[in-house]
C-alpha cells in the first residue's frame, strides 16, 4: 500500500463495501452509483483462463457508462420476473493497493461469491476471483472509472443474472 | 436397458415425448453407447481455436478425452487423450502450445503427431519385438467441415458429407461464409439439466420467454426452419429492427457492422445429437456441448471472428457477442435458468407435449414455419429410433 494514506484506504474500503453491499441487496441502481460519471467508466467481467490466452471476449463487457446503464436495464427490466433469482453474499479481502496520476488508485481486491438459490435454499460457492479495480478519489467521494472481475472460475454456475 | 429396469415405452403421438427419459441414470449410460459412441458425429472443435504450429486443446466426449492438436506440419490432429502404455491422461491443460506431450507416469515422450519418440527404457527392460512406431495415440476417425473438427466412434457413421447432406451452405453461412475464421474467446457454463433439454431447445427459442425478443420483434415468424430425420436442425430468422431499440442506452450491441443481411440475421444449425453454430447479427459462435451425467451438461460458447475482419470489426464482434450471448448475455440468460426448470419438472409422470405447428399427432412432420416447435419431432424420431424404444399401441 506504498505511498497511500489511510484516509485514502479508508474511502477506497468504504467503496467496495458499498459495492458488495448494493449487490447482495439487489440494487442495481446502488451498484450504478459506485461507478464514476465518467463517460469511459467500465465494469469488465472475465475469466482467468480468458486472460492467460489473452482472447478478448468477456462474460460481461461493459467498457463505457452507457452499458453500465444498461446493465441495471438487462436485470430490472428486461430478466425481470423470468429468471430463477437467487441471493449472493460477496465476501472482499484488499491485497494491493498503489496511487496513479490524477487521483487514480489502483487496487487488488480478491473476492468470493457465495450462492443460494431461492428454489432449493442450499448455498454454493459461485465464484472466486480477484478485481483489478482503478479508482478516483475526488471531492465527489471514491469510484470505480474501471473494474475488472478476472474469476478463477472457468465455468459460470447455470447461469448469471446479477454482475459479481 | 439394464436389467430390472423398467422399459421405456414412447408414446404412440408422434408430438409425445415421455418425460422419464430426461431423469432416468439407466438412460444416460445407454445414451453414451449407443448415440455419443456410436455412428453420430460430433463438432469437437474449430481449427481456428487453434491456429499455430504446436497449439492443442483437450475437450471430453461423454467421459472420453480427446486431444486436438495442430502439428508441426499445420495439420489438424484428434488423438484419445491416453497413454499408449498404460493409459494415463496425456494432457490436462484445457489448451496450450508444446512441441510434444509428456505422459508423467513412465516419461513417455509423444511428438504432435502423436508419434512416440521417447520412452525411457534399457536393453532388455521391454520384449525384443517392441517397436517405438507401434505405439502411437490412437485416434478416432475424425473429419473438417468448414474447419470445423468433428470425430465419431462408431464404427458404421456415414461419410461426413452424407452426414450433413443437405447442410453445408448453412453451416458456411454461420460459419462466416467459408469458414476461415480467427478465435476471440469462450463463455462456459454448466447447465443442471439432461444433454437433452438443452439440446431440444439450444436454437429453438420460445418467443414469449424472451422479454428481449420481443423488444425487437425478433421471432416474429419472418425466416424459415429445415429439419431432417438425422434429428439435424437449420433455422433462419430474419431480425427486423425497431425505429429505436427499445431503451438501451448503447445500440451498439444491436448493430450490423459486417454488411451481413438482416433477412438471413440468425442463422443456426443444430447437429443431432447436440453440436450447434449460430449466427446472431455479427456474432459467430460454435456451441460445444457435453453430456456429463444425468442432470449435468456443460457447454462451451466459442466465439470468432472472420479471418478478414479489420480490427474495428473484430472489436465489434467481441463487444456484441460478450453482452448478447451466453450465460449472462442479453438475450440467452434466462434459457440457462428455464434449463434447469425444463429438467426440475421432467421429474414428474407423464410426456412432454409439442403443439406448436402440429397438425396429425400421429405423424411426424417435415415441413415447419419459423417459430414452430414441431421441427424438433423428427429428431426425437431419429432418437428413437436409435435407443429402440418401442412406440405405444393407439
Amino acid at each position: 500500500m506504498k505511498g497511500v494514506n489511510g484516509a485514502i484506504l479508508e474511502q477506497i474500503d468504504a467503496l467496495q463495501a458499498r459495492y458488495v453491499a448494493a449487490l447482495d441487496a439487489k440494487n442495481m441502481n446502488g451498484w450504478l452509483d459506485t461507478f464514476s460519471e465518467n463517460e469511459d467508466a467500465s465494469y469488465i467481467c472475465t475469466t482467468a483462463e480468458s486472460v492467460s490466452a489473452n482472447l478478448p471476449i468477456s462474460l460481461v463487457l461493459d467498457d463505457n457508462r452507457a452499458r453500465l446503464k444498461d446493465r441495471v436495464i438487462y436485470v430490472t427490466k428486461i430478466w425481470s420476473g423470468i429468471f430463477a433469482d437467487y441471493n449472493t453474499r460477496h465476501f472482499v479481502q484488499r491485497t494491493a493497493c498503489q496511487a496513479l496520476e490524477d487521483g487514480l488508485y489502483e487496487v487488488t481486491t480478491n473476492y468470493l461469491v457465495v450462492n443460494t438459490p431461492s428454489e432449493n435454499g442450499r448455498a454454493e460457492l459461485y465464484s472466486t476471483g480477484v478485481y483489478l479495480d482503478h479508482i478516483e478519489i475526488t471531492e465527489h467521494g471514491a469510484r470505480f472509472r474501471s473494474k475488472k472481475v478476472v474469476t478463477d472460475t472457468a465455468v459460470v454456475e447455470r447461469f448469471m443474472a446479477y454482475p459479481i | 436397458m439394464h436389467e430390472g429396469e423398467r422399459p421405456v415405452i414412447w408414446p404412440a403421438k408422434a408430438n409425445h415425448v415421455p418425460k422419464d427419459i430426461f431423469v432416468r441414470e439407466d438412460v444416460f449410460e445407454e445414451e453414451l453407447h449407443r448415440i455419443f459412441y456410436g455412428d453420430e458425429w460430433l463438432m469437437v472443435a474449430h481449427e481456428a481455436e487453434i491456429p499455430n504450429k504446436g497449439d492443442f486443446k483437450t475437450v471430453k466426449v461423454g467421459r472420453v478425452p480427446l486431444l486436438i492438436t495442430r502439428d508441426q506440419d499445420g495439420e489438424v490432429n484428434v488423438f484419445y487423450n491416453s497413454c499408449s502404455h498404460r493409459g494415463v491422461q496425456v494432457e490436462t491443460a484445457p489448451s496450450g502450445n508444446k512441441r510434444s506431450f509428456s505422459c508423467p507416469y513412465h516419461r513417455w515422450l509423444f511428438d504432435t503427431k502423436g508419434q512416440l519418440v521417447g520412452c525411457p527404457n534399457k536393453p532388455g527392460d521391454f520384449p525384443e519385438t517392441f517397436d517405438r512406431k507401434d505405439f502411437p495415440l490412437a485416434r478416432p476417425r475424425m473429419a473438417m467441415v468448414y474447419g470445423l473438427i468433428l470425430v465419431t466412434f462408431g464404427k458404421n457413421t456415414p461419410p461426413i458429407d452424407d452426414y450433413l447432406e443437405g447442410l453445408h451452405e448453412h453451416i458456411a453461412e454461420a460459419l462466416g461464409g467459408d469458414g476461415r475464421l480467427r478465435l476471440l474467446g469462450y463463455q462456459k457454463v454448466i447447465l443442471k439439466a439432461n444433454w437433452k433439454t438443452y439440446a431440444d431447445n439450444c436454437t429453438y427459442h420460445a418467443g414469449l420467454l424472451h422479454t428481449a425478443f420481443q423488444m425487437l420483434d425478433w421471432q416474429g415468424g419472418k425466416g424459415y426452419q429445415l429439419a431432417n430425420n438425422r434429428g439435424h436442425r437449420v433455422y433462419v430468422g430474419e431480425l427486423t429492427f425497431p425505429k429505436s431499440v427499445g431503451r438501451l442506452n448503447d445500440p451498439s450491441l444491436l448493430e450490423f457492422r459486417s454488411g451481413s443481411d438482416p433477412k438471413r440475421g440468425s442463422v443456426s444449425v443444430r447437429l443431432f445429437p447436440i453440436s450447434g453454430m449460430t449466427k446472431h447479427m455479427d456474432s459467430m459462435a460454435i456451441r460445444f456441448g457435453n453430456p456429463l451425467a444425468v442432470d449435468l451438461t456443460e457447454v462451451h460458447y466459442t466465439y470468432f471472428a472472420h479471418a478478414d475482419d479489420d480490427e474495428e470489426l473484430v472489436r465489434h464482434r467481441v463487444r456484441q457477442a460478450s453482452n448478447l450471448l451466453g450465460p449472462c448475455g442479453m438475450v440467452s440468460m434466462e434459457d440457462a435458468a428455464i434449463f434447469h426448470r425444463l429438467h426440475s419438472g421432467s421429474n414428474t409422470p407423464g410426456d412432454a407435449v409439442f403443439l406448436k405447428g402440429v397438425t396429425d399427432e400421429y405423424v411426424v412432420p417435415t415441413t415447419f414455419a419459423q417459430n414452430d416447435e414441431s421441427s424438433n419431432l423428427p429428431g426425437w424420431e431419429h432418437y428413437r429410433k436409435l435407443m429402440g424404444y418401442e412406440k405405444g399401441q393407439t
